[in-house]
C-alpha cells in the first residue's frame, strides 16, 4: 500500500520542478530526464491506483486547509482514467522536449555561454512539471476552490511563463500573446469562480458533491450558465475561440499538445461539476450547447483548411475537435457522455502526436509555412508516419481509439435524437457529416506537407532528415497507446462506467 | 467432405494482417524474405478461405458464428466472424483473386524502392476486406470498411512523389492528375459516404439495440415496425445507409473518384476494381437486403421499399452513365475503370430488383452476387493484362498502342477471354450472370430499368471491342514504331505476371463452361439462407415469356455493340476521328462523354470550389472581425476612455495633449489595459473569497 498515493501524484512533479530550479546549474541537460522520470513515476502510481479502482475501490485522501476549503483528493473511475492519459501526454512531451528546448534556446537566445544556457534549459523543465500538477489537481479535486486554484495554476505558471520565454515570435509579440493567453485563462476561470461563489451563497459549501443540493433551485440556472461561460472560453467554443490560434501558434511546439489538454480538460470539469451533480437542471442547456458545439466543429474545420502555418493548422483543428467531446457530453446520455470523455482522451493523444510532429517539421526544416513544404515524406519518412498517425487519430479512423470514442459518442447522440427532439437528430446527422470535413483537412495536410515534389530549397538541404530518436519514439509510443486503447477500449470505458453508469 | 472449425474464418484476415505487420521485420532480414513472406501470408489467407468452401455443401450447418465479448459497457458487443454462403463466396473472391494479384505484383513491382510499404498496404488491404466480409457485426464490418478506404488512399497515391511518368489524365487540353491528388479524392469522396452510413447504422442501432447481423435479421420484425411509427425515419436511415455503398462502390452520384483511382500501380487497380474496395458496397447492400425485404414484404413497412427502389435506379443509371464514358476513354485503365463502375451498377441493379417484387428475391440476389463473382475474375484479368500492356507500350494511352498482339500473344489471348466475358458473350461467365440480371429485371416488369440495362449491354460490347481493338489490333501507333526502332523490349513481361493473368483466364474459361450449374449452386445456397434460415417469403412467379427471350436479346445487343466497334477499331474500314468530325451530333456526344457528363467538373466547381470559398470567407469575414473585437476593440476601450477624457481636458484648457506611444508598443499597452479590466473583476471575486474565509476564521 503506497501512502498518500494521490498526493504524491499531484505534488511529485512540483517537487521535481523545485528540485530542478534549486540545482539548475548542476543538473543542466539532465533536467529533462528528471522531469520525465518523475512523471514516469507518477504514471506508475496512477496505474497502481487504477488497478485498485478497477477492483471496486475508491481512493479518497483528506487534506483539510480550512473548514470550507480543502485539498481533498478523490480518485474514482472517471478521474483516474482521465488522469492517466493526461499524465501520459505529459511524460511523452517531457522526453520530446529534451531536444526541442535545446533548439528553441538556440533560436531565441542564440549562442550563449554554458551557464546561461543551463539557466534557460532548466527554466523550461522547472516550469513544465507544473502542467502535471495542475492537470492532476483538477482531476482529483473534490473542492471547487481547489479546482479553481489548479486551473489558475496551469494558466499562470507553465502556460504564461513558458510561452513568454520560449515562444516563437519576437520579444514583444511573444509577451503580448502570452498576456493574451493569461487573460483569457484568467477571465474564463473568473467567470467560473463567480458561478462557484453564487453556488456557495446557496449551499454554504465549496464541495462539488454539495452542488447537488442546488438541484431544482432557481439559482441553479445562473450557476450553470456562469460556469459554462467560463468553461466555454477554455474550450474555445465559438465565438470564444479567438485566442486559440494565436496561442497555439506562439507556444513552443513541445507544449502545444498540453495546451490541447489544458483546453479540453474543461469537458471533464463540465461533467464532474455540472452534469453529475446537476443532471436534470443541465438538460435545458443541452440543445443550445450542442448547436454551439456543432457550429464550432464546422467553423474550426473550415478555419483549419484556410491555414498555411503548420502550427495554426493544428490549433484550428483543436478548436474543431474539442467540440466533438462537448457535443457528446451535452447530449447527456450515458453513451454520449462516456464517448465524449473518451474522445477527449483520444483527442489529446492525437493532438499530442500532430503538434509534436509539427514541431519535428519546424525543428528539422525551420519552415512553418505549409506552402513551402511538400514531398517531405522522402526525406522524413518517420515524421510522415507520425503525422499520418495524428491525422488518422483525429479523423477517427480505426484502429485508433478515436474511432471507438466517436462511435460510442454518436451512438448516444443518435439515441437521443431518434427517441427525443427531432432537432437533436438533425444535429447528430450534421455533426457526423462534419467528421468528413476533418478527414478532408487532415489528409489534405498530409498531401501538402509530405507528398508531391519537394521544393528546391528543401531538396538541396542535406540536413533535412528525421529528428533524433528521443523526439519521434515517444510520439510513436503515444500512437501505439492510442491504437491499444482502440483495440481494447474496455480499459478506459469500464473505469468510466463505474462512475457514470450509475448516475446517467 | 470434411469441415474445418468455424474459427478458421478468423485466420482468413489475421494472416494478411500479420503479413502487413511483419513486412518491415522481414525486410530487415532479407528483401526476398519480405517479398515471399508477404505472398505467403496472403496465400494462407486464401487457403483458409478455400477451407470454408465445403460448408457450401452442408448448408444445414450454416450460418455459423465465432465471437468473443469485446465490450460490455456502455454498449455490449460480441465481435467475431459470421460464416454463411454470402460471406464464404465473398471471402473466396477476395482472398483468392487478391492472392493472384499478389503473385503478379512480384514481377510488376520488382525493383521498386518502396516495396516494404507496398507489401504492408497490400496485405492490410486484403485483411481489411476479409474482415469486412467475415465480420458478424456492423461495427467491425465498418472498421474493415474504413481500413479498406485508408488502404486505397495509401495505394492509389503510392507514387506519392507525383513524378511526371505517373500522372494520369490528359492529353492537353484535358488536365493531368497526380497520384497523391487521386488518393485524396478517393479518400474524401468515400469518407463522406462512410460517415453517413455510420449515421444510418446508429439510427438502426437506436431501435434494434444490436449490431450483430444475425440478431438484426431475427429482430427486424420488431424494431422495423417500431421505427415505421416515426414517419420518414426508415427512409432517412435507408438513404444514409446506402450512401456508404454508393460511395465505396463508386455509384452515381459518388462515382467520380474511381476513374482516378487507377493512378496507382496496375495491381492496385486490379485489387480495387476486382477483389476488394468496390465490391464492399455490393456486399453491404446484400447484407442489409434481408432486413428491408422482411420489413417491406412481411411487416408491411412501405418506406422499406425505398431501399430497393433507390438501389435499383442508382445501379441502372450508373451502369449506363459509366458505360457511355467508357466509349470515349483514351487511357486503357480508365476505360476499364468506367467499365467497373458500370458493371457494379449491374450488381446494384440486380440487388435492387430483388426486392421490387416478392418473387424476385432469389433471382435478383443470386444474379447480383454471381455477377460480382464473375466480374472479380474477368476484371482482375483485364487490369493485370492492361498493366502488362502498359508496361510494354510505356504509355497509358491506347492510341500509343495498337497491333500489340504480335508482341504479346499470351496477354492477348488472356485479355480476349476476359473481354468476351465482360461483353457477355456465351459461354463465358459474364454472359451467364448478365443474362440472369436481365432476366430478374424483366421479371419485375419494370421495363424502363430493363431497357436501360439492355442498352448498357450494347454500349459495353462497343467499348470493350474498342479498347481491345485499339490495344491489340489495328495499326501500330507511332509510339510503338518508335519503341521498336529504339530496340526496346516489346514482348511478354515478367513470368509471374504472365502466370497470374493465365491463371485468371483459365479460371474464367472453366467457370464459363460450368456457369449455369454454378449459378444454380449459388442460388441454392442463397435460397437456403434467405428462405429457410431467415424465413423470408418465397413466391415463384409464373412467367409467360419464353426462356430464350432474354438470352437472345442479350446476345443480339452484344452483336449490335460489337459490329460498329469492329469496323472502327479492328478492321480500320471506318475512321472514328473523321466520323466524329463530320457529324455535329457525334462531336457533341463525344465531348459530353469525354467530359464525363460534366459531373466531375460540376462537383469540382460546387464542392471543392464551394468549400474553398467558404474557408476563405470564414477567416476574412468572421474570424478577423471577431479577432479585432476581442483583441483590439475591447482592449482599446480603456485607452479610448483615457483619450476622450484627455480631449475633454484639452478643450477645457485649450491645450493639445499629444503623447503617442511608439506604434509597436501600442498593442501591448492596449491589451494590457483592456485585460486589466478583467483583472479587476478577478480581484473583486478573490476579495469575495477572502471575505468568506475571513468570515469563517473570525466567526459570525
Amino acid at each position: 500500500m503506497i501512502p498518500h498515493i494521490l498526493l504524491q501524484i499531484v505534488l511529485m512533479p512540483a517537487i521535481a520542478a523545485i528540485l530542478i530550479f534549486l540545482t539548475r546549474y548542476r543538473t543542466g541537460r539532465r533536467a529533462g530526464f528528471i522531469a520525465g522520470g518523475t512523471l514516469l513515476y507518477t504514471t506508475a502510481l496512477l496505474l497502481i491506483a487504477a488497478n485498485r479502482i478497477y477492483h471496486g475501490e475508491i481512493i479518497f485522501e483528506e487534506y483539510p486547509f480550512a473548514e470550507i476549503v480543502n485539498f481533498n483528493l478523490l480518485a474514482d473511475g472517471l478521474s483516474i482514467a482521465i488522469a492517466i492519459i493526461m499524465n501520459l501526454c505529459c511524460v511523452v512531451l517531457a522526453f520530446y522536449s529534451i531536444h526541442y528546448v535545446d533548439h528553441r534556446i538556440e533560436v531565441i537566445y542564440g549562442d550563449v555561454d554554458e551557464r546561461t544556457w543551463r539557466m534557460y534549459y532548466t527554466r523550461f523543465f522547472f516550469l513544465f512539471p507544473f502542467f502535471a500538477t495542475g492537470f492532476m489537481g483538477i482531476a482529483f479535486s473534490t473542492n471547487l476552490l481547489a479546482m479553481y486554484f489548479f486551473m489558475e495554476l496551469l494558466t499562470i505558471i507553465p502556460l504564461y511563463f513558458i510561452m513568454a520565454q520560449f515562444g516563437y515570435s519576437d520579444f514583444i509579440e511573444r509577451y503580448k500573446v502570452a498576456l493574451m493567453c493569461l487573460f483569457w485563462g484568467v477571465a474564463g476561470a473568473t467567470v467560473f469562480l463567480m458561478g462557484i461563489l453564487l453556488a456557495y451563497t446557496h449551499t454554504g459549501s465549496f464541495e462539488i458533491a454539495s452542488l447537488s443540493t442546488l438541484s431544482g433551485d432557481p439559482v441553479v440556472t445562473w450557476v450553470i450558465l456562469l460556469m459554462l461561460i467560463g468553461l466555454f472560453s477554455k474550450l474555445a467554443i465559438f465565438p470564444l475561440h479567438v485566442w486559440m490560434p494565436w496561442v497555439h501558434a506562439e507556444h513552443p511546439t513541445c507544449i502545444a499538445g498540453l495546451l490541447a489538454v489544458y483546453a479540453n480538460i474543461a469537458v471533464y470539469v463540465m461533467v464532474r461539476v455540472l452534469i453529475l451533480p446537476l443532471h436534470d437542471d443541465f438538460k435545458v442547456f443541452s440543445i443550445p450547447i450542442m448547436v454551439l458545439a456543432l457550429i464550432t466543429m464546422v467553423y474550426g474545420s473550415l478555419l483549419a483548411m484556410a491555414q498555411n502555418d503548420v502550427k495554426r493548422f493544428a490549433a484550428c483543428s483543436t478548436i474543431s475537435q474539442i467540440s466533438y467531446s462537448v457535443i457528446g457530453v451535452a447530449a447527456l446520455t450515458v453513451w454520449s457522455v462516456e464517448g465524449g470523455l473518451f474522445f477527449f482522451l483520444c483527442h489529446i493523444m492525437g493532438k499530442g502526436i500532430l503538434f509534436s510532429t509539427a514541431g519535428m517539421l519546424v525543428y528539422m526544416t525551420g519552415v512553418r509555412d505549409i506552402r513551402k513544404m511538400g514531398g517531405l515524406a522522402a526525406k522524413m519518412p518517420i515524421t510522415a508516419i507520425c503525422w499520418t498517425m495524428g491525422a488518422m487519430s483525429l479523423s477517427g479512423l480505426p484502429p485508433f481509439s478515436t474511432f471507438v470514442a466517436e462511435w460510442i459518442m454518436f451512438t448516444g447522440i443518435f439515441m437521443h435524437g431518434t427517441h427525443g427532439p427531432s432537432i437533436v437528430l438533425i444535429i447528430a446527422i450534421l455533426a457526423i457529416t462534419a467528421v468528413g470535413l476533418t478527414i478532408a483537412y487532415t489528409f489534405w495536410s498530409i498531401k501538402r506537407i509530405f507528398f508531391g515534389p519537394m521544393s528546391p530549397e528543401l531538396a538541396n538541404n542535406d540536413k533535412i532528415a528525421d529528428p533524433p530518436v528521443l523526439m519521434w519514439l515517444p510520439i510513436l509510443l503515444l500512437g501505439v497507446v492510442s491504437i491499444c486503447l482502440g483495440l481494447y477500449p474496455r480499459l478506459i470505458l469500464d473505469l468510466f462506467h463505474l462512475v457514470l453508469g450509475g448516475i446517467l | 467432405m470434411m469441415l474445418v472449425p468455424v474459427e478458421v474464418a478468423w485466420l482468413c484476415f489475421l494472416f494478411p494482417f500479420a503479413g502487413a505487420l511483419l513486412s518491415p521485420v522481414l525486410a530487415r532480414i532479407h528483401p526476398g524474405l519480405r517479398d515471399y513472406g508477404a505472398l505467403f501470408f496472403s496465400f494462407l489467407g486464401a487457403l483458409c478461405s478455400l477451407m470454408l468452401v465445403p460448408y457450401l455443401f452442408h448448408l444445414d450447418k450454416l450460418p455459423l458464428e465465432s465471437a468473443f465479448v469485446w465490450l460490455t459497457v456502455p454498449i455490449e458487443l460480441n465481435v467475431g466472424v459470421l460464416v454463411d454462403p454470402l460471406s464464404i463466396v465473398m471471402a473466396n473472391v477476395v482472398a483468392v483473386i487478391s492472392f493472384v494479384i499478389m503473385v503478379y505484383s512480384l514481377g510488376y513491382m520488382k525493383g521498386d524502392p518502396c516495396l516494404t510499404r507496398w507489401w504492408m498496404w497490400m496485405n492490410l488491404f486484403i485483411g481489411s476486406m476479409l474482415l469486412l466480409v467475415l465480420s458478424n457485426n456492423l461495427l467491425f464490418l465498418f472498421i474493415g470498411w474504413k481500413l479498406v478506404g485508408l488502404c486505397s488512399w495509401g495505394l492509389i497515391g503510392f507514387y506519392y512523389k507525383d513524378e511526371r511518368k505517373y500522372w494520369i489524365g490528359g492529353p492537353p487540353p484535358t488536365k493531368y492528375t497526380v497520384p497523391s491528388h487521386c488518393g485524396l479524392k478517393a479518400m474524401v469522396v468515400t469518407s463522406m459516404g462512410d460517415v453517413l452510413m455510420l449515421g444510418g447504422i446508429l439510427i438502426m442501432y437506436a431501435y434494434a439495440g444490436t449490431l450483430n447481423i444475425l440478431e438484426l435479421y431475427e429482430t427486424s420484425a420488431v424494431w422495423l415496425p417500431e421505427m415505421a411509427k416515426s414517419s420518414g425515419l426508415i427512409l432517412l436511415m435507408t438513404s444514409m445507409l446506402l450512401m456508404g455503398p454508393i460511395g465505396k462502390s463508386a455509384q452515381f452520384p459518388l462515382h467520380e473518384w474511381l476513374p482516378e483511382a487507377m493512378a496507382g500501380p496496375g495491381p492496385v487497380s486490379a485489387l480495387i476494381h476486382a477483389a476488394t474496395m468496390v465490391k464492399s458496397g455490393v456486399y453491404m447492400v446484400a447484407r442489409l437486403l434481408p432486413i428491408f425485404f422482411y420489413g417491406y414484404w412481411v411487416s408491411g413497412c412501405i418506406e422499406a421499399s425505398y431501399f430497393f427502389i433507390i438501389i435499383a435506379w442508382v445501379g441502372a443509371i450508373t451502369a449506363f452513365v459509366a458505360a457511355t464514358q467508357g466509349m470515349t476513354a483514351l487511357e486503357l485503365k480508365k476505360a476499364l475503370a468506367f467499365s467497373t463502375v458500370s458493371q457494379i451498377g449491374y450488381m446494384m441493379l440486380a440487388l435492387g430488383v430483388a426486392g421490387l417484387t416478392i418473387s424476385s428475391l432469389e433471382g435478383g440476389f443470386t444474379s447480383g452476387i454471381f455477377h460480382l463473382f464473375n466480374h472479380a475474375m474477368f476484371k482482375a484479368c483485364l487490369f493485370l493484362c492492361a498493366g502488362s500492356v502498359i508496361h510494354t507500350a510505356h504509355s497509358i494511352y491506347m492510341n500509343d498502342m495498337g497491333a500489340i498482339k504480335k508482341f504479346m500473344p499470351f496477354t492477348w489471348i488472356f485479355m480476349l477471354i476476359a473481354a468476351l466475358s465482360l461483353m457477355g458473350v456465351p459461354p463465358f461467365p459474364g454472359f451467364w450472370s448478365k443474362d440472369a440480371i436481365l432476366a430478374s429485371c424483366l421479371a419485375t416488369n419494370n421495363y424502363p430499368l430493363f431497357a436501360l440495362a439492355l442498352v448498357t449491354v450494347v454500349i459495353t460490347a462497343f467499348y470493350t471491342t474498342r479498347f481491345f481493338g485499339m490495344t491489340f489490333h489495328g495499326r501500330a501507333s507511332k509510339n510503338m514504331e518508335k519503341l521498336k526502332k529504339k530496340g526496346a523490349h516489346l514482348g511478354e513481361v515478367h513470368i509471374t505476371m504472365v502466370v497470374a493473368c493465365g491463371a485468371l483466364a483459365i479460371l474464367i474459361f472453366i467457370f464459363g463452361l460450368v456457369g449455369l450449374s454454378l449459378e444454380h449452386f449459388f442460388g441454392h445456397g442463397f435460397e437456403h439462407t434467405l428462405i429457410e434460415k431467415l424465413h423470408l417469403p418465397l413466391e415463384h412467379a409464373a412467367h409467360a415469356m419464353s426462356p430464350w427471350l432474354v438470352p437472345l436479346l442479350s446476345v443480339a445487343s452484344v452483336v449490335i455493340g460489337i459490329v460498329p466497334a469492329y469496323l472502327l477499331y479492328f478492321s480500320g474500314r471506318l475512321d472514328p476521328k473523321s466520323i466524329v468530325e463530320r457529324y455535329a451530333v457525334m462531336r457533341m456526344l463525344h465531348k459530353f462523354f469525354w467530359n464525363r457528363w460534366y459531373i466531375d467538373s460540376f462537383y469540382f466547381m460546387f464542392f471543392v470550389g464551394g468549400v474553398t470559398k467558404l474557408y476563405t470567407f470564414v477567416p476574412k469575414y468572421i474570424e478577423s472581425p471577431l479577432d479585432k473585437f476581442f483583441h483590439k476593440i475591447i482592449p482599446s476601450i480603456p485607452g479610448r476612455l483615457y483619450g476622450s477624457g484627455r480631449d475633454v481636458l484639452a478643450s477645457r484648457y485649450g491645450q493639445e495633449v499629444v503623447t503617442e506611444a511608439p506604434a509597436e508598443r501600442q498593442p501591448v499597452v492596449g491589451i494590457s489595459l483592456g485585460y486589466a479590466l478583467l483583472l479587476v473583476l478577478l480581484c473583486i471575486a478573490l476579495y469575495l473569497v477572502a471575505m468568506l474565509i475571513r468570515g469563517w476564521l473570525i466567526g459570525p
